[in-house]
């Protein structure tokens, strides 16, 4: 039975986190635009504080499902932007890179957007996702995904950094500190990637007596794994600048959205609910 | 996939007495991981993109005469298992084995040459190493794993394919929730050999059942129903059929009775269409159709005990019941997958975590 006032506090909440985003979001942009520290500062603050309203609303939304709230589009766009959340507050904090919100707020905020879109409806598990595979799965994606978002942020940043003039090119870091940023994010996402799809392989192993079945969901965090896993290469041999590889972590943010978004819309199959 | 800041310290290939001919060194070179690995992707977005395993039929009708054929001769409708697919992987496995082997004298050297000789060292050649044996022991497991599918309703028992095995189904269970969502399937099985030796379990999803050396998963389920044939009135013959499936009197086998779709709550759509209102058997109806020689006599929707006549014979559909399908798997190296894909975890763990240069590199950077 679903309780309505839970109901109502994940409603209200997932309204005031979108709030949140989108104010912190404007106020990095202030930050870039007016050489204003404070707005970098209220900016992070911002988005904190919307990652703490997106925890609860995942918390409400699970105690209400009676279930993790992993399963179908709206739940996992959910956990997608928190992913992204915690990986950016805690590269800004690290790194000390306060444009970096000039992107991955934005990011964050048009994902929760995405999911707000979708269907809110807190369904009864179908029988192939009652599994305890399913937490560890979807959670491994979720942190890797926010690694590649976070990767994304900083790759554009490096290939605009020549463009950008004025105040905002001088709170940039130095190209190596962002080709190091991203090495960092897409390693993170990279290990959590390989540990997703073999979580994936045994629930898969469990459920239907193959690790592998070729659906596209499947395929394409292989072809994702693969661009990364050149990405990486590349990197450490040296073989190209810094820019060829923020391309290609660009090239693999897009092919994780292709596999979480675009799988799900064009390409049906055994993950055709999430 | 050798490459300087690969793991070891930089020693390049093809120097020295132990010269490797060019072609040796290629096929060891990052590059050629790099070109297989863009290939294999390329054809993973082809193999995701065509729907794999149609009839050529439908090739030509969603893509044109031209492009089917295309299709069809590169094997891109089953590029998962096609020749050259396999070969791709197969190359991306000799590439593996060669660039490990060449730097593992280099990895020694330098991690013997480490003071506190730290595992970090050997990251990047656990990691190929662990993905060289995830390829290899999943392509072992399709070639020594055997699979085989049974399907009945409860009370029946069918031969496990020829492994010598027998399935008997115990019983068939949807347990249904309050607003008639599928909560779980559970089969009750009981599977023996040829010595009468049986064991009994019960399969559903995302829990198979165990036994002589296979699982047993809980795959699908469907509809069955048994037929009554009458010839003038005098029954001639009882079957039971499941829904796609169909049935005939034996003196007259050009007359068929097809069973379409079974409907256990049927009810109508405003555009005339039908659908099933819950799935419980509260309103059951089955669509059928009846041929002869090849040619539709006629199709339907019939309830339960309603007589389908066809001249001197009718049918009567009776009792429809939930049927199971079973899929047994045998994957002796099944476990093996698992050790190759921890290896892997392990060497990327080490890798991005312990690995001291990098480390070093990217703490200098901070």
């Amino acid at each position: 039975m679903q309780n309505n006032t839970l109901g109502n506090i994940e409603s209200i909440g997932f309204m005031a986190l979108l709030i949140l985003y989108f104010a912190g979001s404007v106020l990095y942009f202030i930050y870039a635009g007016a050489k204003k520290e404070k707005a970098a500062r209220a900016g992070y603050l911002l988005v904190f504080a919307g990652f703490i309203v997106h925890t609860l609303c995942i918390i409400a939304r699970g105690v209400n499902a009676g279930r993790l709230p992993l399963t179908n589009q709206f739940e996992f766009a959910s956990a997608f932007a928190w992913g992204i959340a915690i990986c950016f507050l805690v590269f800004v904090k690290k790194f000390r890179f306060d444009a970096l919100g000039m992107v991955v707020a934005p990011l964050i905020f048009l994902v929760a957007g995405y999911a707000f879109m979708q269907n809110r409806e807190i369904n009864s598990l179908m029988p192939a996702l009652q599994s305890g595979w399913l937490g560890f799965h979807v959670c491994t994606a979720i942190i890797a995904y926010g690694g590649f978002g976070v990767a994304f942020g900083v790759a554009l940043f490096f290939l605009l950094k020549g463009k950008l003039k004025g105040s905002l090119s001088e709170r940039i870091p130095d190209e190596k500190t962002l080709d190091n940023i991203i090495y960092r994010a897409v390693s993170l996402g990279f290990l959590f990637l390989t540990l997703c799809m073999i979580t994936g392989a045994i629930w898969a192993k469990r459920a239907w007596g193959s690790y592998w079945n070729w659906d596209p969901k499947e395929t394409w965090s292989l072809i994702t794994w693969i661009i990364y896993a050149i990405f990486l290469h590349l990197r450490l041999r040296g073989a190209v600048s810094g820019r060829k590889a923020a391309v290609l972590a660009v090239v693999g943010f897009v092919c994780v959205i292709f596999t979480y978004v675009g799988v799900n819309l064009l390409l049906p199959g055994l993950h055709s609910y999430a | 996939m050798t490459g300087p800041m690969d793991g070891a310290p930089d020693h390049k290939a093809g120097k020295g007495k132990n010269r490797p001919q060019g072609w040796l060194r290629f096929l060891k070179s990052m590059q050629f991981s790099f070109v297989l690995l863009f290939i294999i992707a390329a054809a993973c977005v082809a193999g995701s993109v065509i729907p794999q395993g149609s009839p050529e039929a439908a090739y030509r009708q969603l893509y044109g005469d031209t492009w089917a054929k295309i299709i069809i001769e590169l094997n891109l409708d089953h590029v998962f298992t096609c020749w050259w697919f396999v070969l791709l992987t197969a190359l991306l496995c000799v590439n593996l084995i060669l660039c490990s082997v060449s730097r593992f004298p280099a990895v020694l050297k330098a991690w013997k040459a480490s003071g506190k000789k730290s595992i970090g060292m050997w990251g990047s050649w656990i990691t190929h190493l662990g993905m060289l044996l995830l390829i290899i022991s999943f392509a072992a497991g399709q070639y020594t794993s055997r699979e085989e599918t049974v399907y009945g309703i409860a009370g029946s028992t069918q031969p496990l394919g020829s492994t010598g095995l027998s399935v008997t189904i115990d019983s068939f269970d949807v347990s249904l929730r309050e607003d008639n969502t599928v909560e779980q399937y559970t089969a009750g099985l009981t599977v023996s050999d040829a010595s009468g030796n049986s064991k009994s379990g019960t399969a559903s999803v995302n829990h198979p059942f165990d036994a002589f050396g296979y699982s047993f998963y809980q795959d699908s389920m469907g509809w069955a129903t048994y037929v009554d044939i009458y010839k003038s009135g005098v029954q001639v013959k009882t079957d039971l059929i499941c829904a796609g499936e169909y049935t005939f009197p034996n003196e007259l086998p050009s007359l068929v009775l097809m069973f379409n779709k079974f409907y256990p709550d049927l009810a109508r759509n405003e555009d005339g269409s039908y659908y099933s209102k819950t799935p419980l058997p509260d309103n059951p109806h089955a669509l059928y159709s009846v041929y002869y020689d090849g040619s539709v006599l006629g199709m339907g929707l019939a309830a339960p005990g309603t007589s389908i006549d066809c001249n001197e014979y009718s049918f009567v559909m009776r009792d429809p019941c939930e049927y199971t399908l079973i899929v047994a798997k045998h994957d002796p190296l099944g476990w093996l997958v698992g050790v190759s894909a921890f290896v892997l975890l392990a060497g990327l763990f080490i890798s991005f975590y312990v690995r001291p240069w990098e480390k070093k590199r990217t703490q200098n950077a901070e």
